[in-house]
């Protein structure tokens, strides 16, 4: 994490305690509804978005758009860490042939979205089009 | 570009005999000489300077190479290999580029060297080229020195170029980001020569690029080598990622295909800003201030860092469409690259090394 805000701080010629007083730090810090190891584990996240912004914003609407997606709980869609390697991995369990055909029947649906078809422009650096 | 003038040279006993030797001499009557038995431990003893790697390129050794040559390029785990092959005539560089891998590469080994036994180095080259005259190679003697940095005192490239003109089997490249190439202008080299250039923009030089030729000097060093009758090649390797990136690399190939024949050229690589862990922290060491690395890279899993996929994949396809607006049909290749890039850059990714290898021997 150090690494990182010296990056930062190389990057936006500031200095380190700059950026860890920086609102969106400090609010994290004094944030009465968490606890210790939340607020650092939550100050972590947020040094890791002002290290990579454009990475972190991908990310999110990679996010948002599995999130729209109002998968079955028993599907998971994940992207790799630093959404290196361009795919997009899928997991799902059944406990018999039917869920597994009903699975895949409910992914083979999604396949036709604009969600999964941003999905997959994103992870290619492709641009989405606002709506 | 400031001229290069080691502090002192240091040969080896019995590389004297050399036409490496006597060009040096001929070339830097003024430097001081030393000869030494073993040049390899008086290189050793340069270790333990503050900045080892920067004070290793004040010096030339001229010695013996005592192992091979010729070598297939490593390339990087799981990506898309070109199938190279490298011939180290040198070892080091004297200019001083800051993302250089070669940084870490010879970390315990950064004496700037020249081999002086040439005949051997073309002995063994003819071995394998005769051995294998059903295959197409392409090989190049820029992989751990710069190819024609040198080439004012030591005519290397001047002692090799008339041999492999003569091979029908090979493409041998020159890959420089220096501006010497009066010494090959009288050559033939007999559509068996490809002089290449790494180009960046002209802030990327001035900023990460220390003693190396400036763009308008490479640029007119290509110009004069087409005239001459080489085959040019342009990598545009490592492209770098920063606030106004996407103006400075089109008006980079503006002027370059302004400037250039393109269908003069046998190929153009891309490749990004990539450093193993390592490396990052020797950058860190030499040159603090660079902002290099404050770009978003990640770890990709050839353990290399590199700018997030989607990220660049964006920068591969500008380049790409912006290349292509000049030079529709040029080679374009990626260095060292997965197939899944390849694939979201151009739609299709080679099939094996030799397919991508194969796709530039009929261009020579």
């Amino acid at each position: 994490m150090m690494d990182w805000l010296e990056e930062i701080a190389l990057r936006d010629r500031a200095a380190i305690s700059e950026i860890l007083s920086s609102k969106s730090i400090e609010d994290l810090k004094t944030d009465p509804r968490r606890g210790r190891a939340d607020r650092l584990k939550q100050i972590k996240e947020q040094i890791r978005r002002l290290r990579y912004p454009r990475l972190a914003a991908t990310e999110e609407e990679i996010r948002k758009r599995i999130q729209s997606l109002k998968l079955h709980p028993e599907i998971r869609l994940s992207v790799p860490a630093g959404l290196e390697g361009g795919r997009l991995q899928i997991e799902f369990t059944s406990a018999s042939a039917g869920e597994f055909r009903e699975r895949v029947e409910k992914l083979s649906k999604l396949l036709g979205t604009p969600a999964a078809a941003e999905i997959f422009a994103l992870l290619a650096g492709q641009p989405i089009e606002e709506k | 570009m400031e001229r290069f003038i080691p502090q002192e040279l240091i040969v080896e006993r019995g590389s004297e005999s050399s036409p490496i030797y006597r060009n040096l001499r001929r070339a830097l009557p003024e430097v001081p000489l030393t000869i030494v038995d073993e040049a390899s431990t008086a290189a050793l003893a340069d270790a333990r300077h503050l900045d080892p790697f920067g004070a290793a390129k004040r010096k030339l050794y001229l010695m013996r190479h005592r192992g091979e040559f010729f070598k297939k390029c490593p390339g990087s785990d799981g990506q898309v290999c070109c199938n190279y092959f490298v011939i180290n005539f040198a070892s080091n560089c004297p200019m001083d580029c800051s993302y250089c891998y070669l940084q870490e590469y010879l970390q315990d080994n950064p004496a700037l060297k020249v081999f002086s036994n040439v005949d051997d180095l073309i002995d063994e080259a003819d071995r394998t080229l005769q051995k294998h005259r059903g295959v197409f190679f392409r090989i190049g003697t820029g992989e751990i020195t710069d190819s024609l940095a040198l080439e004012p005192y030591t005519g290397m490239a001047r002692e090799l170029i008339p041999y492999f003109a003569e091979q029908p089997n090979v493409l041998l490249e020159l890959k420089t980001k220096s501006a010497s190439v009066e010494s090959l202008l009288d050559l033939d080299p007999k559509g068996r020569v490809v002089v290449a250039w790494s180009m960046n923009p002209r802030r990327v030089i001035d900023l990460e690029e220390h003693d190396t030729a400036s763009f308008h000097e490479r640029l007119a060093a290509a110009r004069r080598c087409q005239d001459a009758g080489y085959r040019l090649g342009f990598h545009f390797d490592p492209m770098i990622e920063y606030e106004g990136w996407q103006a400075d690399y089109q008006a980079m190939l503006e002027e370059i295909f302004t400037t250039i024949d393109w269908r003069r050229l046998s190929w153009l690589s891309l490749g990004v800003l990539r450093e193993t862990p390592g490396l990052k922290r020797r950058m860190r060491e030499r040159y603090p201030q660079s902002r290099l690395l404050t770009g978003e890279q990640v770890l990709c899993p050839d353990g290399k860092m590199r700018y997030f996929q989607p990220l660049r994949v964006e920068m591969y396809r500008s380049m790409v469409q912006w290349i292509r607006r000049h030079a529709p049909t040029v080679k374009v290749y990626l260095c060292m690259e997965s197939r899944e890039v390849w694939q979201q850059v151009f739609g299709f990714a080679p099939a094996c090394e030799k397919e991508l290898g194969n796709q530039m021997a009929p261009l020579a």
